[in-house]
């Protein structure tokens, strides 16, 4: 008997929150209670402009702010799903349906982010000028271009691929791997090397990384701007210039990935004011490269990095927002 | 002063984040021989298992396990559904990308079990040894995969050698763990009177114990051999060939059909190295 009063109470008690809370929200549905949700691809220079533009949203416009994660075709995915509101940096020829999609509206594309990163095959500067500090002998003196690399396949040894070399290609599934692959291939490189998928970032950036603190040679794909190639010393090995026709085939420079800013279809009835923000909001490889290297150096949070990248380049981001907005952000970086 | 009572105290907080970032790149430089000799012979290993499956004709590996199937089950129409699995692999094209799995898969069993089976016959008759190794086996089980996928990749770089680690990793606590428990459940009179007719604790534990165990050993064998097959994704996700890396490349472009065949082709080993491994244990 008392067991039943005791969960009468209860019932009650949870149903009045319920509407209490419920009256109290339906009360004053104003736009702080709008969440937007940004897409994280899961890389470092999406997390920073990520935290820029959350910092400004939330502190010059009063929203909630947001991140979802996953792999980079499933937050596009989310994206024009209208799970996710924001993708700051949709690498547009990495992924395969993006063209499509915003042909047919099915995600908006506000801005061109930065247009002038590059993408290709890096190694180490001391694979080819040595290290004297670190008593590293030049192993690949001779190595300037991609074609060049066929020379030093013992170098680049893979071990479970005797007499071979080994290239670590790009993420498989990337749009980059297939052209990176057919390269491979065009290039004759398949009787010298083996072709080896790092199966995820982590993994291509750990493998970089230890081979780099070990000072052993190394060859593979890798994108600037990002942390790693902000913090070692590598150089992009030279290719025939960019040719539209038949870089797809794997002739020819990679050229400069558009990444770009886009957002679902419903944002513009959602929040018009940040429309107009990323209309406007343009950055740079160097800049973002700039703030990953502050990032990785002194182990920074995302959101401590962006408000240091706030502070430095005022002149740049107050030209994304109104005067009102620029004053509320200056208020909240101090 | 409130603080401390609503929020955690900020003078308590340590770091030993830094730390284990240091140790981890301090071992991967100094002791480069030694893991590379590991790898060495990880890869060879692992080679040499591709190398065997791979020269046996595709046909005869269907035959033999249709055989096998039935032998085992002693129903003709198990052997026959194995084979037709085997030859829908075929038909869609990832024959050699299954024999990869399927050697990395058997490597990392057999290491398994070089592992598992004596540290569980060591422990089983130790109270103690068993809650140590407890919370061990339990961390092993439930850490995050990719916790110690990276530095294995920072120890043995990418490829072969620190996929069966992982998945070793990963399969091999069920056999320590039935091993251990079976050798305990025996029953202790009969362990008595094999010791009053004079055996050895070796020959206790060969003649008797062992065999009387083998049913819930065998289980965790295969409890093993099916984690090892589950591991097989996330393995390619180090550089690991065959069916995960399809998994991950369809998954990555959403051509969801390229996952899902190789999806089934995963479930359809799991499947038949399951029914095969769990006859031996029905069987005694």
């Amino acid at each position: 008997m008392l067991k039943r009063k005791a969960l009468l109470v209860l019932a009650t008690i949870c149903l009045a929150t319920v509407f209490l809370f419920g009256c109290a929200s339906d009360g004053q549905q104003s736009k702080q209670n709008v969440t937007l949700k940004f897409a994280d691809a899961g890389w470092d220079s999406n997390k920073f402009h990520n935290a820029v533009a959350m910092f400004i949203v939330q502190n010059g416009m009063a929203y909630k702010v947001e991140e979802m994660s996953g792999t980079s075709t499933l937050v596009h995915q989310a994206l024009k799903n209208n799970e996710v509101d924001i993708h700051m940096e949709e690498w547009t020829d990495n992924l395969t349906m993006y063209k499509d999609d915003v042909a047919q509206g099915a995600v908006l594309e506000l801005s061109l982010n930065y247009g002038d990163n590059a993408q290709g095959l890096y190694v180490p500067r001391y694979v080819i000028e040595g290290d004297e500090k670190r008593n590293i002998k030049p192993l690949a003196p001779g190595l300037k271009t991609v074609e060049d690399l066929k020379k030093y396949k013992d170098v680049f040894a893979d071990p479970e691929a005797k007499g071979k070399g080994r290239i670590y290609g790009a993420i498989p599934g990337w749009e980059v791997d297939t052209i990176l692959y057919n390269k491979f291939m065009r290039y004759g490189f398949d009787k010298d090397f083996a072709y080896f998928r790092p199966g995820s970032d982590a993994a291509l950036a750990a493998v970089f990384s230890t081979a780099y603190e070990k000072g052993e040679p190394i060859v593979g794909y890798y994108w600037e701007p990002a942390w790693l190639t902000g913090k070692y010393d590598l150089v992009k090995l030279q290719d025939t210039p960019y040719n539209k026709e038949t870089f797809k085939a794997g002739i020819g420079d990679f050229p400069a990935v558009p990444v770009t800013i886009a957002v679902s279809k419903k944002l513009p009835e959602k929040a018009p004011d940040v429309v107009e923000f990323l209309k406007k909001y343009k950055t740079s490889s160097a800049l973002t490269a700039q703030a990953l290297a502050y990032m990785a150096d002194n182990k920074a949070s995302y959101e401590a990095t962006a408000k240091w990248f706030l502070k430095n380049n005022e002149a740049l981001w107050t030209t994304w927002v109104t005067a009102e907005q620029a004053e509320k952000v200056k208020k909240a970086l101090n | 002063m409130s603080n401390w009572i609503w929020n955690f105290p900020e003078v308590m907080r340590f770091d030993i984040g830094t730390p284990i970032d240091k140790l981890v790149i301090y071992l991967s430089k100094n002791f480069d021989s030694v893991f590379r000799f590991i790898k060495e012979i990880l890869v060879a290993f692992t080679q040499s298992i591709y190398y065997v499956v791979d020269t046996i004709p595709w046909w005869l590996i269907i035959i033999l396990i249709g055989i096998w199937g039935w032998k085992s089950s002693g129903k003709p129409a198990r052997g026959l559904i194995f084979s037709v699995m085997l030859f829908f692999i075929g038909m869609v094209g990832l024959w050699p990308l299954m024999l990869e799995t399927v050697a990395l898969v058997i490597a990392s069993v057999i290491i398994s079990l070089l592992i598992g089976l004596p540290i569980g016959v060591l422990v089983s008759g130790s109270e103690r040894a068993n809650s140590i190794l407890k919370p061990v086996l339990d961390a092993m089980q439930t850490m995050p995969t990719f916790v110690y996928l990276i530095p294995a990749v920072m120890f043995f770089g990418l490829g072969q050698a620190p996929a069966v680690i992982a998945t070793t990793i990963y399969a091999v606590p069920p056999v320590i763990r039935l091993t251990s428990h079976a050798i305990g459940q025996v029953d202790a009179e009969v362990v008595e009177a094999s010791r009053a007719f004079g055996s050895t604790w070796g020959q206790t534990l060969i003649k008797v114990q062992i065999p009387q165990a083998m049913p819930t050993i065998m289980t965790g064998v295969n409890q093993t051999i099916m984690m090892a097959v589950a591991m097989v994704v996330t393995c390619a996700m180090i550089g690991a060939k065959g069916l995960g890396m399809e998994v991950l490349i369809g998954i990555n472009r959403l051509e969801l059909g390229r996952g899902f065949t190789s999806g089934v082709a995963i479930v359809f080993i799991a499947i038949i190295m399951d029914r095969l491994t769990h006859s031996w244990s029905e069987k005694k």
